[in-house]
């Protein structure tokens, strides 16, 4: 036992960094969050154990819990599927030699390092504002465009719109799995004058069904975690009528508005096990679709 | 514990200090103070110079500033507390103020009245009305109340004139469904913002009502009856054409901005708000702006109350108290100073800051006193402090208010709903 760790002494030391953030930084807080969610905290006093106070008044009491739990599902469920069908169409286009695809690309990829920040948030805010951008176009057709951050009705499809938007990473990775795909089958299939829906369906979606499950869950749990957007759009408060409260935007009004870091806490821990269950749920579902090329069919 | 090593290491420097310069003022050597506070650009500006100002006679301690808007400051505070690094002096307000104070995060100023903080001037009233059991707490910058700001020029072209059609200190919500829709008709922009999700009003409401806000037993004061004709109120000034959309309101609900108030972004000419943000509102626009109060119902029973403004407040973690309140007490009692702070952040507490003041005011501040001289004697005694989850209940209200504004429900399911929720916060804070 020595003897091995003497022996890889320099691997251990040239990963410390890494080790002693993650322990710090990472493991320290996640275990410190555990310990509050059994408490009632108001971070001023020290915290008061409470037993399983906090899950049980959440799940008998409190409608707003239900109601973050209802707008993030809604969320997920309409923009994840939308957000992949809109990045492999485009990565579809760009799979046809253009030129500069190189440009294309980039271009592509650059809403997705700008969309979580604060300063698009701003910008989508005006763009759907009464009078904004959007309803102003909509005016030169003759289209009265409605209250877009208003309306409960519209203002949860103008984050749908938000997070379609940010498509270049599940697109540029949709890109590779289509390169990756052998042209042999293609020009198999022309032979045969299959058409192309049927290429689509009987080619590409198989072959690329790893990489589509991949980027699957990779954005549902993008999605789950969804914080910046609707915080700013919403002013904070998961305004109009609650319509915009995200889950995670519940947790940060429980934590830094009403001072409940004990019941924050539970909910981060709420939110961590229904993300853990849908990602085991879609790796469950996934050996009934996805096929690996070096499985045995 | 990084907490405790910095105090052990500023505490041994200070002894340090103490020793090598005996006989000078007890600081310690370079004492470095932090000031935090919510503000808006005047605000800031006003503040930095102060700060300034302090830094260059008082060589051997060195205030900084830091400054967020109202939404993010008691985030940052929040955090700041739970890290054990507060900023030594803090800005509080009425509502939040007795939680602090309840949950040891402020400290009491007692021990250093009449030694490094000089309270000697200020109105006993401010000092009541910083004093929770026996013990003084919060230093008030200045009086406050709640104002009815309005566009003259907008009410000049709609032939509204005050004193003759308009009484600014006893005008009635018929009154006001009448002139706003008078003005939206002469100049096209509303007579004024739809209160509907404002708790401010609602509050005065209440007291208008003849009832208290919360009971003495700490339950929740109004009643059903009260909150469906807060909103009924609105909503017929509303059908009368007075007020912008009410998507448009919805759309506002719980924003506190200044930049975002109808009266600035030119949706309406009559805005709600408190009497100190008037000459910051005025900084904003170019038409010159009036002051009057809060509507009334016709049997004209006081509603809004004069309270203290803001706080400035020691806090737990402060590294060197002495130093903070030598500070605190320059803020509110010298008078190059106060001449800078003016008037923004309400009617100053002390009255040699008053006096000097009078001779030098803009045009804005001339409108925020002569309000003043205004409501005297038409304003309501000062409530008890909040209980914990009035903050709480006030965003609750914003919340569901919207329901009434978008019209998805009725005004009596909706009050009903906002006061099980009221309750069910109280019962559980």
């Amino acid at each position: 036992m020595l003897k091995f760790f003497r022996r890889n002494l320099a691997g251990y030391a040239f990963l410390s960094p890494w080790l002693i953030g993650f322990f710090l930084l990472a493991i320290g807080p996640i275990l410190a969050s555990l310990y509050l969610s059994f408490t009632k905290y108001n971070v001023v006093r020290p915290p008061q154990w409470i037993g399983i106070d906090n899950y049980v008044y959440m799940v008998e009491y409190d409608q707003r819990f239900w109601k973050a739990l209802q707008v993030t599902f809604n969320f997920v469920v309409v923009s994840v599927p939308l957000k992949l069908i809109f990045a492999l169409g485009v990565a579809m286009a760009l799979d046809k030699g253009i030129r500069a695809i190189g440009w294309y690309r980039a271009l592509f990829y650059l809403p997705s390092i700008l969309g979580g920040s604060i300063a698009v948030a701003i910008l989508w805010r005006q763009l759907f504002n009464y009078d904004g951008v959007i309803n102003s176009v909509l005016g030169l057709f003759g289209i009265a465009g409605p209250y877009w951050l208003a309306d409960p009705n519209y203002s949860l499809w103008t984050l749908i719109v938000l997070a379609m938007w940010q498509f270049g990473s599940p697109m540029l990775i949709f890109l590779a799995g289509l390169r990756a795909i052998p042209q042999e089958l293609y020009e198999a299939a022309e032979i045969d004058a299959a058409s192309p829906v049927k290429k689509f369906f009987a080619i590409t979606v198989p072959l690329l069904a790893p990489v589509i499950f991949f980027n699957l869950v990779l954005q549902m749990i993008e999605a789950f975690k969804s914080f910046s957007g609707a915080f700013i759009i919403s002013g904070g408060s998961g305004a109009p009528l609650d319509s915009l409260l995200f889950f995670t935007v519940y947790l940060y009004n429980e934590a830094f508005s009403f001072l409940r870091m004990g019941y924050a806490s539970a909910l981060a821990w709420v939110l961590l096990l229904i993300i853990a269950l849908f990602t085991a749920i879609a790796f469950w579902t996934s050996k009934y679709w996805v096929h690996y090329e070096n499985e045995r069919g | 514990m990084s907490r405790l090593t910095r105090r052990t290491f500023l505490g041994a420097a200070s002894s340090v200090a103490a020793l090598a310069a005996m006989g000078r003022p007890a600081f310690a050597q370079g004492a470095q103070i932090r000031h935090f506070w919510w503000g808006n650009p005047d605000r800031d500006k006003r503040t930095f110079a102060v700060i300034d100002m302090f830094n260059g006679t008082h060589p051997d301690i060195t205030v900084s500033g830091e400054t967020l808007g109202f939404d993010d400051y008691f985030t940052k505070l929040t955090t700041q507390i739970a890290g054990g690094n507060m900023p030594d002096v803090i800005q509080q307000g009425y509502g939040v103020l007795f939680e602090y104070i309840a949950n040891g995060a402020v400290v009491p100023l007692d021990e250093y009245i009449g030694k490094s903080l000089d309270i000697s001037k200020i109105d006993q009233s401010a000092i009541d009305a910083g004093t929770v059991d026996g013990k003084f707490y919060a230093l008030s910058i200045g009086a406050n109340s709640h104002m009815a700001i309005y566009n003259t020029r907008l009410f000049e072209e709609a032939g509204i004139v005050p004193g003759e059609t308009f009484d600014p200190y006893g005008y009635t919500y018929d009154e006001l469904a009448e002139f706003a829709a008078v003005i939206k008709q002469a100049t096209g922009v509303a007579g004024t913002d739809d209160n509907t999700a404002d708790y401010q009003n609602f509050s005065d409401f209440v007291g208008q009502k003849g009832a208290l806000l919360f009971n003495e037993d700490g339950s929740y004061g109004a009643t059903q009856e009260i909150v469906e004709e807060y909103w009924s109120t609105w909503e017929k000034i509303r059908n009368a054409g007075g007020t912008p959309p009410a998507q448009e309101t919805a759309g506002l609900a719980g924003v506190a901005e200044l930049s975002q108030q109808g009266i600035v972004t030119g949706k309406s000419a009559m805005t709600y708000l408190w009497s100190n943000q008037l000459v910051g509102v005025q900084g904003l626009v170019e038409d010159t702006l009036g002051a009057a109060m809060y509507p009334n119902t016709p049997d004209m029973i006081p509603g809004s109350i004069v309270q203290p403004s803001q706080f400035i407040c020691l806090t737990r973690d402060s590294v060197d108290p002495v130093a903070a309140t030598t500070y605190m007490s320059a803020f509110v009692n010298d008078l190059d100073m106060t001449e800078v702070l003016g008037l923004e952040r309400g009617i100053p507490s002390q009255s040699d800051v008053r006096d000097a003041l009078e001779a030098k005011l803009t045009p804005a501040e001339a409108v925020s006193v002569a309000f003043f001289d205004g409501i005297q004697g038409k304003t309501a005694a000062l409530e008890p402090p909040p209980p914990s989850g009035a903050n709480e209940i006030e965003q609750t209200f914003e919340r569901i208010a919207v329901g009434v504004l978008l019209g998805e429900r009725s005004i009596p399911e909706v009050a009903s709903d906002f006061l099980n929720q009221a309750r069910a916060i109280l019962a559980r804070a």
